[in-house]
């Protein structure tokens, strides 16, 4: 039988919604799961979504896609990735499959809440490829750690972090709760494919495929890429959606959703991306700073997208730049000091070249947070480990999940902002986390954050040992340690004599 | 002895911590418990004396204040400064 071209069903089928006789509208599409505000059927019928592609088509370039990832990671086992790579890279892969693969299946949850509860004809189809899309990213960020997991038991946190209760887990958890799981079709359309995916992963993992080829992982690099032309579709959801409400009269409620979104983006972004780019990634493959990337990628991006979307920029835009030159920084110090709470090593990133480095790009560095660095240093060299590890918990923020952390040394500034609400103290760690909690007080209130349930007791015994114990660790050989064994430090002694 | 769970932040350091304190320590030994967990650490030591506040208050507790009269609530943020 010969099959119609495109061009004769195409626009008909993706646009075409259902009229419903044996239930009202409001049973079919549910506020509460769609989000629809009120806005009417029809209305949603104008739902545009730039990329447009068929079931056949999209079947056939998926299955190129797989083939050419997982030829490429076959060709190529026997490069001995893992032996031959710093281990600051072996660091940022743990990292980003434990924080990335299995939030992969929160992601198909939202993209079937959309295919499902989406008023929007558009949004509906795009949404089933989506949630296939998501299926497969779950997959193959299983499977290609998978074959490192006999050399290293950290890569079986790929699979095990989003079970665990391991701090960085919770945070991202916290995150995809928040903005996918928790949320109504029309919110995961704006909060998760708008900010998060359009703002966030889709320029960081054409950043990571660039260094992964950088590195020399061209498996790790095809990985990437093959998932980032599938978000570069995928993420286009939230733009349309956006336009709808907007045009229906629902400026201020998008607006909102998107400012929640951007900011609780940046600091699980911050966290994840910031220490790799300018701590872990040896400084010869550095290409540009984590702040002059989020100002060339991020930035500018979301500013012009905005814009031509008839948005405003929200309203802490200005901390959010202040955010891009500070934040990570103490990030990676929390990390690194408290590294036994990690699945991966933190690599230190502090020899003098790196920290010339860090003073370039973030002047300032060497009198904030070198003064922490010089102390440090000085307990390596003269083997005062005991001084180098915590002996408490860090506070963290009520909302990122995050340690609360700022300036240090001579420009000391460490902010805390709390909110007392129904009897209960919160911490946050900035004025935006805050805002979003009063927001939505009931979305957020009863989760407790890993430092909340310590003091609830839910941790034994009550040390850093049952911490530890309690965020999922089955052995010594899974708590992160310093990436280089502490050799960075040498590189310090001749300066540090200096000094002295 | 009663335990008593404060969030600190020290001059100079980078973070907030956990620190758990007793009801009856005077704010010289609270500054100390903090200091404990920063001091050699991440800060490098100093001469002056180590002064408690609420977290960004202008107003120092008095020295010999305890926990308990200070009025503070338990998991509120102290901060630990130097005297000038």
């Amino acid at each position: 039988m010969a099959m119609h071209p495109r061009k004769d069903w195409y626009e008909l089928t993706r646009a075409t919604n259902w009229t419903p006789s044996y239930v009202t509208e409001e049973q079919l599409f549910p506020e509460q799961m769609s989000g629809h505000m009120g806005i009417p059927l029809e209305k949603w019928e104008s739902y545009d979504e730039p990329y447009k592609t068929s079931y056949p088509e999209y079947v056939s370039i998926q299955r190129e896609k797989d083939a050419g990832a997982y030829s490429v990671k076959a060709a190529l086992e026997r490069a001995q990735i893992y032996e031959n790579s710093d281990p600051g890279w072996i660091s940022i892969l743990k990292e980003h499959y434990g924080a990335i693969a299995v939030g992969e299946y929160a992601a198909v949850t939202g993209e079937g809440r959309m295919a499902r509860f989406s008023k929007a004809p558009g949004n509906r189809n795009m949404a089933a490829f989506g949630m296939m899309d998501e299926l497969r990213h779950g997959q193959i960020q299983l499977f290609f750690p998978h074959e490192y997991c006999k050399k290293d038991r950290q890569f079986d946190w790929a699979w095990r972090a989003y079970q665990s209760n391991e701090w960085a887990a919770i945070a991202a958890k916290h995150f995809f709760d928040d903005i996918i799981t928790g949320r109504d079709a029309i919110s995961v359309a704006i909060m998760l494919t708008f900010s998060f995916e359009t703002g966030f992963t889709n320029m960081q993992f054409l950043g990571l495929a660039s260094d992964a080829a950088d590195a020399g992982d061209y498996t790790f690099a095809n990985l990437i890429s093959s998932i980032q032309t599938d978000e570069s579709r995928h993420a286009q959801q939230g733009g349309p959606a956006l336009q709808v409400l907007i045009a229906n009269g629902k400026k201020e409620e998008a607006q909102k959703k998107v400012d929640i979104a951007i900011w609780r983006a940046w600091r699980l972004f911050a966290i994840l991306t910031g220490p790799s780019m300018d701590y872990y990634t040896p400084l010869e493959h550095r290409h540009q700073s984590f702040k002059e990337f989020m100002y060339e990628w991020i930035i500018g991006q979301f500013e012009r997208a905005l814009i031509d979307l008839g948005l405003d920029k929200p309203w802490y835009w200005d901390l959010f730049l202040k955010d891009i030159d500070e934040l990570h920084h103490g990030y990676h110090m929390g990390v690194w000091y408290w590294r036994t709470t990690a699945w991966w090593n933190p690599a230190a990133g502090v020899t003098p070249e790196e920290r010339d480095w860090l003073e370039e790009k973030y002047p300032g560095w060497n009198k904030r947070w070198g003064r922490c660095w010089d102390v440090i240093t000085e307990n390596v060299l003269n083997d005062r480990m005991e001084l180098v590890s915590p002996e408490t918990l860090p506070t963290v923020c009520n909302m990122s999940q995050i340690p609360l952390v700022g300036i240090p040394g001579d420009d000391w500034d460490v902010k805390v902002y709390s909110l007392e609400h129904n009897g209960r103290l919160y911490h946050f760690g900035s004025e935006v986390d805050r805002w979003v909690f009063q927001q939505d007080p009931e979305q957020y209130q009863n989760h407790l954050s890993i430092v909340d349930r310590f003091l609830a007791g839910q941790i034994q015994p009550m040390t850093l040992e049952g911490a530890l114990q309690y965020m999922g660790f089955q052995s010594i050989e899974e708590m992160g340690t310093d990436a280089h064994n502490f050799a960075w430090a040498e590189k310090c002694r001749p300066q540090m004599k200096k000094s002295a | 002895m009663s335990a008593f769970p404060i969030h600190a932040a020290f001059e100079r350091d980078f973070l907030v911590q956990l620190v758990v304190v007793d009801l009856n320590d005077s704010m010289d030994q609270v500054a100390e418990k903090v200091a404990y967990h920063c001091v050699n650490r991440r800060v490098a030591p100093r001469e002056g004396v180590m002064r408690v506040r609420k977290h960004q208050s202008s107003e120092l507790f008095p020295r010999d204040m305890t926990v308990a009269e200070s009025g503070l609530k338990p998991t509120e943020v102290i901060d630990v400064v130097f005297e000038d």
